[in-house]
Parts: C-alpha cells; sequence; structure tokens
C-alpha cells in the first residue's frame, strides 16, 4: 500500500465501465465477450507490472535505504526475508486479481453476460499463478542485480514464457538439431507460462478443468519453490557492505 | 512568482489555441490517397500471431471483429452510398472484409458471431470466400448446427438448392439441432425458389441470429419478399383500372378502394399512410411508374430496388 500498489484499480474500473457502456454498438452486441478479452488481459497485463515494478524495488529499496540492517538485527533469516516479501507481494496480487475479476464479473451482468460472469473466476484463478510465479522471478533477479536490469530480465522471462512451447514447436519444423535442443532448454528451464493462457477461451464461456487448475497450482508451487531457493540462496551469500 | 504563473497560462492557453488551429488546418490539407492505398494500414497478417500473442489472441480476433463491423459502414460514409444495394457490395470494393473475418476467426474459431457476419455480408461480396469462411466454421465447431443453417442460406442465395437441401440434411445429423433442418432439406428440394419458402428461411434467421447485423438484413430480406407480394397485388389492381378506364393510375387515392379490397397472403392488407399513399413495408410509399403502369420501389427505402 506504501507504493499505492491498488491505484491501477481506479485505472482498470475506468476501462471496464467504458467498455461496459462503449462497445455495444461497436461489437454489434457481442459485447459480453469483448469485455471479458479486455478485462482478463487488463488484469494479466496490470497484475505483471505490479509484479515486476514492485517486486524489483522490494529487495533493493531496503537495501538502499539501510533499513535491512536494522531487519536482520532482529531475529529474522534472509530465507524468512525473501518468502516474507514474496508473500507479501502475492497478496497484495491476489486482492487487486479478485477486485478486477469482480469489476468484470458486474461489468458482464450489467450488459446481459450473467453466464460469463460466473465463468471466468477460473481463467481469474490461472492469471493469479502466473502472477505468482512472475513475482517469484522479479524477486529472484531483484537479490542479485539493479532494479531496472531486474524489471528487464524479468519482462524478458514474462515474454518468453509465453512463447517458449510455440517456439518448441517451430524448432521441431525448422529441422536444426541445435535449435531444438535450445528450445528444449528453454521450454524447461523458464517457465511455461502459456499453461496459464485461458483468457481467449474464458471469453468463449470455457471453463478450465481441475486437472488443469490443479495442474497450474502444483506447477507454480513447484516452480516458485525452486525460484525463491536461488534467490534465498543468492541473497543469503550477498555483502552489503 | 506570480508574473511567472500568468506568463505560463498564457503559454499554455496560446499553445493549445494553437494546436487547435494546426489540427484543423493538417485535418483540411492532408494528401487524399486512392482507397486502395487506405486498405493497405491494415495489418492483413494477422493471423500468423497465433501462438505469439502471449495468450491474448481472443483480444487481437476481437480488433479484427470490430474492425470487419466498421470497414463496411466506412465505406458507405466514404462513398456516400444513401442506399446500400444488399445483394451486391462489390461497388464498395470491400476486399479486405474476409481477410478480417478469416484472421478474427483463426486466432479465436469459436467467434461464432464472425462467422454468422461473415455468411451475412459476404456472399454479397463474394459467395465463394462466404462458403469458405463458412466451411472453415464448421470444421473448427462440428457441432454448432448454426454454420450449416449460414451454408445451407448461402447455397439457396446462390440457387444450388441440391446443395442446400444437402447442407441442411447435414445439420439435422447434429445432435440437438433443431427439427426444422429435416424439414427444410425437404422443402428446398421441392420448392426450390418459393417465397414461402425464402421467408421461412428469413424468419428462422432472425430468430436464431447471433447479432444485430444478421438480424438486421433478415429483416430487410422479410420486407422485400412483402414488399414482392404487396407489388404483385397492386400491379393486377393497375391492370384493372387501366382495362376499365384506358388510363394509368395518376396518384394512389384514384384506386384506393379496389386496393382495400386485396388480401395479401399470410393475410396481410395494404398499408397507407396519412398522404393517402400505399407504403412498402419499410414504410415508404411506392411510386407508380408511368411507362409500364407498374408500382415500383421509392430510391429512400431500405427495401433493395430490383
Amino acid at each position: 500500500m506504501r507504493d499505492r500498489v491498488l491505484y491501477n484499480l481506479v485505472l482498470f474500473v475506468l476501462l471496464i465501465v467504458a467498455c461496459a457502456i462503449l462497445l455495444g454498438d461497436l461489437t454489434d452486441g457481442q459485447e459480453a465477450r469483448t469485455i471479458v478479452n479486455i478485462g482478463l488481459n487488463a488484469m494479466l497485463l496490470f497484475g505483471v507490472f505490479i509484479a515486476i515494478f514492485v517486486g524489483v524495488g522490494l529487495v533493493s529499496k531496503e537495501i538502499d535505504k539501510r533499513t535491512v540492517f536494522s531487519m536482520f538485527a532482529k531475529p529474522v533469516g534472509r530465507g524468512e526475508f525473501i518468502v516474507g516479501k514474496y508473500i507479501g507481494l502475492c497478496l497484495t496480487l491476489l486482492v487487486n486479481v479478485l477486485i478486477m475479476g469482480v469489476g468484470v464479473s458486474l461489468a458482464l451482468l450489467y450488459v446481459g453476460g450473467r453466464g460469463l460472469a460466473g465463468s471466468i473466476w477460473g481463467a481469474v484463478m490461472l492469471i493469479f499463478f502466473e502472477l505468482a510465479i512472475v513475482t517469484s522471478i522479479a524477486i529472484l533477479f531483484s537479490s542479485f542485480s539493479s532494479p531496472a536490469l531486474s524489471a528487464l530480465l524479468t519482462f524478458s522471462v514474462f515474454l518468453i514464457g509465453h512463447l517458449s512451447s510455440s517456439l518448441r514447436e517451430l524448432a521441431a519444423t525448422l529441422g536444426s538439431k541445435l535449435a531444438v535442443i535450445f528450445f528444449e532448454g528453454v521450454y524447461y528451464v523458464l517457465p511455461n507460462l502459456a499453461n496459464y493462457s485461458f483468457r481467449t477461451e474464458a471469453a468463449n464461456a470455457m471453463v478450465p478443468n481441475a486437472p488443469m487448475i490443479m495442474g497450474g497450482a502444483v506447477y507454480a508451487a513447484v516452480y516458485v519453490t525452486i525460484v525463491l531457493t536461488v534467490a534465498i540462496l543468492i541473497f543469503s551469500r550477498r555483502d552489503f557492505k | 512568482m506570480k508574473k511567472d504563473a500568468i506568463i505560463a497560462s498564457i503559454v499554455i492557453v496560446c499553445g493549445f489555441a494553437g494546436v487547435f488551429l494546426l489540427s484543423s488546418y493538417l485535418e483540411t490539407n492532408r494528401i487524399s490517397v486512392p482507397e486502395s492505398y487506405a486498405d493497405e494500414d491494415l495489418s492483413l497478417q494477422g493471423k500468423k500471431l497465433k501462438g505469439y500473442a502471449l495468450g491474448a489472441e481472443g483480444l487481437v480476433a476481437d480488433w479484427y471483429w470490430m474492425r470487419a463491423l466498421q470497414y463496411i459502414g466506412d465505406k458507405v460514409v466514404k462513398k456516400g452510398i444513401e442506399s446500400l444495394n444488399i445483394d451486391d457490395m462489390t461497388e464498395l470494393n470491400p476486399r479486405l472484409l474476409y481477410q478480417m473475418l478469416d484472421n478474427a476467426t483463426e486466432l479465436d474459431p469459436k467467434l461464432m458471431a464472425a462467422f454468422s457476419y461473415g455468411a451475412t455480408v459476404l456472399p454479397a461480396i463474394d459467395p465463394q470466400q462466404a462458403i469458405k469462411l463458412t466451411e472453415k466454421g464448421i470444421a473448427a465447431n462440428p457441432n454448432e448446427w448454426r454454420l450449416l443453417q449460414y451454408l445451407g442460406y448461402i447455397h439457396w442465395k446462390l440457387k444450388d438448392y441440391e446443395k442446400a437441401g444437402e447442407v441442411y440434411d447435414r445439420g439435422a445429423a447434429i445432435p440437438g439441432a433443431p427439427p426444422f433442418f429435416r424439414m427444410m432439406a425437404a422443402r428446398i428440394r421441392t420448392e426450390s425458389g418459393s417465397r414461402d419458402l425464402a421467408r421461412e428461411i428469413y424468419k428462422q434467421s432472425i430468430a436464431e441470429a447471433p447479432d444485430e447485423q444478421t438480424k438486421t438484413v433478415s429483416e430487410i430480406r422479410l420486407m422485400e419478399l412483402d414488399s414482392m407480394d404487396e407489388r404483385d397485388a397492386i400491379d393486377a389492381a393497375l391492370d384493372e383500372f387501366r382495362v376499365q378506364t384506358g388510363t394509368c393510375v395518376k396518384k394512389w387515392s384514384d384506386i384506393l378502394p379496389l386496393l382495400a379490397k386485396i388480401d395479401l397472403p399470410h393475410n396481410r392488407k395494404l398499408r397507407v399512410n396519412n398522404a393517402d399513399e400505399i407504403v412498402d413495408p419499410a414504410g415508404f410509399p411506392y411510386l407508380i411508374d408511368a411507362a409500364t403502369c407498374k408500382a415500383m420501389l421509392s430510391p429512400d427505402t431500405k427495401i433493395p430496388l430490383r
């Protein structure tokens, strides 16, 4: 809240209200599906920006302001510090996503898309899982790099994470063994964020099935654990002097 | 400090005034480019973004869909056409419409409104493109019987009644398809181009229309059929008057009593406005063609003139 993170909600609400009012004519009565598309994509975009720009500052600000010394003077380990920061930002993002989800649902009810108002929540949950992964990546980079570079690297991982499965398929058609090995590596090492893309389907009233949600949750938990472990390892060895 | 604020305010106000004037100047002095050039401003390969749009394919599809909707309207406005011929839109040269709808449906194959719009509008531009788009929709959504309804309609419009009948048969085989598919398959084969069959097709189209565009076009088509019935009846009355008097009717009020007796199909009656003129289903007065002594549509009506 100190970073006025939730101010983005005002912008989001304005966007959704504008969509609900203006899209009727532009889409020839198909405004409900467009509200879902715009709402869910904006939810992800806003969430990613918060995860990146707040996430990369969480650790570096404490170091720059030297508040990290007073913190470690108390019985708080470096691992707990990283995990605490991560959980704090994740909870903020959860609140953010929940409020945005309610906003989209209300806009859908306003335009008569009652079915979609309920069915989007599976996709909303997947967006939150994706944000949880992006947040962990941001904290990892911020544990050893400058905020600007961390933001750039996190955003790159976000982009590649979405493209990795498509690039892997593309590499398979290229006929180059090296390309196949490289993109296979990218596919497995970087998070496969395409697993959490269900926005287009949600606009067509489709709901992710239980294996997709459960599998996505477990994948996110495992990946976040790996990333935070690396972040703690690096942060534990860091010299603040 | 106060002086600085005043100077700054003057600069800002004058600046905006200048921006306003320059904007108008630039707008009016823009070089007019050929229409085909203006059409080029769209990226037509959007469908290649599939798999690379960070999961926002649906949003990009919606953009193409909205562009497709505005495209025809913009063309009509730019060409200054007052009455659009929904049977033949080639004069608008809407050559990008298919690509827009193709992109939209490639990025989101469940975008039924785009298929519906294509099936309704593309036959007036290029029927083969309409068939191609609808077949693509059927391949991606094999259980969507509405798409077969559209395809049957396109073949029926092309007077390929055998093919239309086959398509309705295919539709009837889809689980959950309404019973009218079976009935339509039979009627198309036996009645082929009858007005009653056409009326039935348009009524179903209105009942099942997922968007306003499809509904509006079907409503105009229904009005056209009603108008055809009306003109047949009026022409018969005009003939009768000419046989009796040896001259053609000059104004509608001369034969109103004769017209009032006419019973149109489906228990309808001819409609008369406050000026004692016979009006078409869209509310525009019919005209009398002095040369042929037959009723004709007003150029202002939204019913297709043919």
